[in-house]
């Protein structure tokens, strides 16, 4: 996104996103339906209307973010008698061989594709952006929703002139951080600061040498995450025209979510939870909980299970499940390195880990295709807690 | 000590503990991983000073060679002779600026054959991309690999798009010893040169036929790449090695009603544009544009710029002038270049020719080039597709509608016309409209053709 489309204002050292809310919701409705009065025409026709003001007060910076979003989920279609590519072959290349004036060519060539010269005009472009025509959304987009998604691409654009992010976080930390190293992104783990779960600073290798936006897309894609956190605070060291602002962000800012992260890994683990919670109804199976901060990284279990009336009877519990050696031997290493009292690690058997690989003290349960739930609850029923 | 290449950098662990890394060349200490690490780039450089050093390591491992027996021999002119020698004596580094049609794609794929490197030639297009890989594959006998265009194929010699360069540089950056960039005055200006920095070539190559002249990007651009080290302008070559040609301007009126709202909107534009020279006396364009949004007559006054750019792209007078043109040189092959896309489809619905736009798909352009080639078509017209690169042979009539970037797009636009054939003589038209922001702006963009630049050494 364009820097003059980014409307945000600079206290101090701090850059101000200025969000989209209810007070503008009546200039979006007016928007939206200056787009449903255009469906069918062709989209230079409402690029041309969009040029002239609205009806109404509008703010010009943030009635152009809107335009350019809406113009984003705006599905478009064709329609044309002849294939526009045929046409243009025909039509080009009858005029490169005659010297005949132009509409005589236009007639010769709808005559010999059995079409009216009518047709043949319209069809001749009709697949360029201008002259697509103006289609319905697939759902309807409410003033509401356009301004949040608005919002969300101020943030990303702002993020995209980030070089560095810091997020405290509470719950889905997992996600976030799995999707920063799927992008390449370094992520460090700071000290924990209040109540967040974790906080987590990420920025790319060659952050290091200088400012850089080879990473602004990567960070901008968490934000949409961060609206599944119960909690976060994410604060951005971003450069606009030279010089350096924080963009702080929190729980309750008005921006539009990713859809829904699954809640399972894998079939494997629904399969587990579904089958321990029926087993033993007197335990909790919690989730995601808390990560566990080792030697500047995070490790994720895959649940804890917790005594409903003794929550002192807590354990985690890991899936190994069949990854590559190399993760499987990197995971294992810190668990070794944290010393986590009450663990539980199921273990594919396929995996054929050694025993010496193992974190000491942890329990394990080998097991093929399926977690076995009873299993783990004879080990978390007969086993006294160390924690 | 272990040397690794991570995602365009450096990194390096477990070091002895006399070694003082702080003192080599690009290296940081990156407290996020706790390690050393540097910018790919200066992996040369770091590999030396560790040698110096005499510090063991376990380097990172050496890019896979292309067979050298499966390239084909590869001749040059001798201009290209000189412009090669120029550049193994610049220790393998540094820009070469050749006019368009002079063969700077032959000049790389002799670099690459002579210095038996793997190498990756970055072009700005997707049009360029199958462009090079034609060349490429026409000598050498090897597979070429290719990211781009949604392929992301590696091989010992590669081309690569720049957007896919950049995106991709981080897992290619430690694969090829030898960079050849084509159209290397797109790098220096900040966008994009990381994809140079995170690369560990030590050999670097840049092509152009419009070379920087703003010093901060040459200097940019010297560390990034090289210094120039060969340069000859059109004029150099033109009638020998590049084909003649003739310019001729056509100075055209705007109708009385054209020149109506010309004067209206020039006055609107020219007051705002004024009192903003008057508070930055040195202030740029994009200065003056920044400033001028900010107020409601700013505002307007940019809305009148683009619209009597708007009204300038397609006169009256141009209308007929092109329509004669097109009369008069209707059995040679003509190239019309305008202003934006606009104008290139009122141009195409008018005279019925086929436009070359970055709208209309890659499978029809390369139909559409084949066409013109073996003279189904007879004339295109485009805004900007054909400006960079684009290899055009034959045609020998250019009408320069209008234009939007200057000295750089023009000697870009006009070499397209130059590859010599026999008795070949080219003619360009200027349409220029009298009395109008266009006089300056056809002033300045021909100067690109007459300035004359000996090689240098």
């Amino acid at each position: 996104m364009s820097a003059d489309l980014l409307s945000y204002s600079v206290a101090g050292t701090l850059a101000v996103p200025h969000f989209l809310g209810e007070h503008d919701h009546p200039w979006l409705r007016v928007l939206l339906e200056e787009h449903e009065r255009f469906i069918g025409r062709p989209q230079r026709e409402l690029e041309a209307r969009l040029r002239d003001p609205l009806p109404c007060e509008s703010p010009p910076r943030k009635l152009r973010l809107a335009i350019q979003v809406l113009g984003r989920l705006r599905p478009s279609e064709r329609k044309s008698a002849v294939p526009p590519r045929r046409a243009r072959a025909h039509v080009f290349g009858e005029a490169a061989r005659t010297s005949a004036p132009s509409q005589a060519i236009l007639s010769t060539v709808a005559a010999s594709l059995g079409v009216s010269l009518e047709d043949l005009q319209d069809s001749l472009f009709a697949d360029l952006p201008g002259e697509r025509l103006v289609a319905a959304p697939a759902q309807p987009l409410s003033a509401v929703e356009l301004a949040l998604r608005c919002n969300l691409a101020v943030v990303q654009g702002m993020l995209f002139r980030a070089t560095i992010v810091r997020i405290e976080v509470e719950g889905n930390t997992r996600v976030l951080v799995r999707h920063a190293k799927w992008r390449g992104l370094i992520c460090a783990v700071g000290e924990r600061s209040g109540s967040a779960s974790a906080t987590v600073e990420l920025s790319g290798p060659f952050a290091l040498f200088r400012n850089t936006r080879l990473y602004g897309r990567a960070l901008g894609e968490l934000v949409p995450l961060l609206a599944w956190c119960p909690r976060f605070r994410l604060r951005a060291e971003c450069v606009f025209h030279g010089r350096r602002l924080t963009l702080q962000l929190e729980t309750g800012d008005p921006i539009f979510p990713s859809t829904a992260p699954r809640r399972y890994d894998s079939l494997l683990e629904e399969h587990f939870a579904r089958e321990f919670r029926r087993l033993a109804p007197a335990w909790d199976v919690i989730r995601e909980p808390e990560p566990i901060a080792a030697t500047g990284t995070l490790i994720f279990p895959d649940f804890a299970v917790q005594h409903r009336s003794d929550p002192t009877r807590r354990w985690l519990l890991e899936i190994v499940g069949f990854w590559t050696p190399d993760y499987v031997a990197r995971k294992l290493a810190l668990y070794r390195s944290v010393h986590v009292s009450s663990l539980i690690l199921c273990i594919d058997e396929g995996r054929n880990c050694a025993e010496a690989d193992l974190p000491s003290g942890a329990r394990v349960i080998r097991y093929r295709r399926r977690v076995d739930a009873a299993a783990v609850l004879r080990v978390i029923e007969t086993t006294p807690c160390s924690s | 000590m272990r040397l690794q290449f991570d995602r365009g950098t450096i990194v390096l662990t477990d070091p002895p503990k006399d070694l003082d890394l702080a003192e080599a060349p690009g290296v940081l200490w990156d407290p996020r991983v706790q390690a050393y690490r540097a910018p790919a780039s200066k992996y040369p450089a770091l590999k030396r000073w560790l040698l110096r050093s005499r510090a063991g390591f376990q380097d990172i491992p050496e890019p896979v060679s292309p067979t050298q027996e499966l390239w084909s021999e590869v001749d040059l002119r001798p201009y290209q002779e000189a412009a090669l020698s120029a550049w193994e004596l610049g220790q393998r580094r540094g820009v070469v600026a050749l006019p368009t049609g002079s063969g700077k794609t032959r000049l790389a794929l002799a670099a690459m054959h002579r210095t038996r490197l793997s190498a990756l030639c970055l072009v700005p297009t997707r049009v360029l991309l199958d462009q090079w890989l034609r060349e490429i594959g026409a000598l050498y006998r090897g597979p070429v690999g290719c990211y781009g265009d949604g392929v992301r194929q590696w091989a010992p010699l590669t081309i690569a798009t720049f957007e896919s360069a950049y995106r991709h540089m981080d897992q290619l950056g430690d694969r090829f010893e030898l960079v050849i960039v084509d159209e290397v005055h797109h790098f220096g200006g900040g966008l994009r040169d990381e994809t140079l920095e995170m690369t560990i070539a030590d050999a670097r190559l840049g092509l152009t036929a419009t070379p920087t002249r703003d010093p901060g990007v040459t200097a940019r651009l010297a560390e990034l790449v090289g210094a120039t080290v060969f340069e000859l302008a059109i004029a150099d070559l033109a009638g020998g090695f590049l084909a003649s040609f003739d310019s001729i301007t056509l100075n055209l009126d705007l109708t009385p009603e054209e020149r109506r709202a010309y004067t209206s909107l020039a006055a609107l534009f020219t007051s705002a544009h004024a009192e903003f020279r008057q508070l930055a006396p040195d202030g740029s364009w994009a200065d003056f544009t920044h400033h001028a949004a900010r107020t409601p007559e700013g505002r307007r006054a940019l809305s009148a710029w683009r619209q009597m750019r708007r009204l300038l792209a397609f006169t009256h007078a141009k209308r007929r002038a092109l329509e004669s043109l097109l009369v008069r040189h209707r059995h040679s092959r003509v190239l019309i270049f305008t202003a934006d896309n606009e104008t290139a489809y009122a141009i195409a619905r008018e005279h019925l020719v086929m436009p070359l736009t970055c709208d209309i798909s890659r499978p029809e352009r390369d139909d559409v080039l084949e066409r013109f080639r073996h003279g189904d078509l007879r004339t295109l017209v485009s805004a900007r597709v054909l400006n960079e690169g684009l290899d055009v042979p034959d045609a020998d009539v250019a009408v320069v509608v209008g234009g939007a970037l200057g000295e750089r797009e023009h000697v870009q636009r006009v070499g397209r016309l130059l590859r010599p054939s026999d008795g070949k003589r080219v003619t360009v038209y200027e349409l220029v409209t009298r009395n109008s922001i266009e006089v300056g702006q056809a002033r300045r963009r021909r100067q690109g053709l007459v300035v004359r630049r000996s090689a240098q050494l």
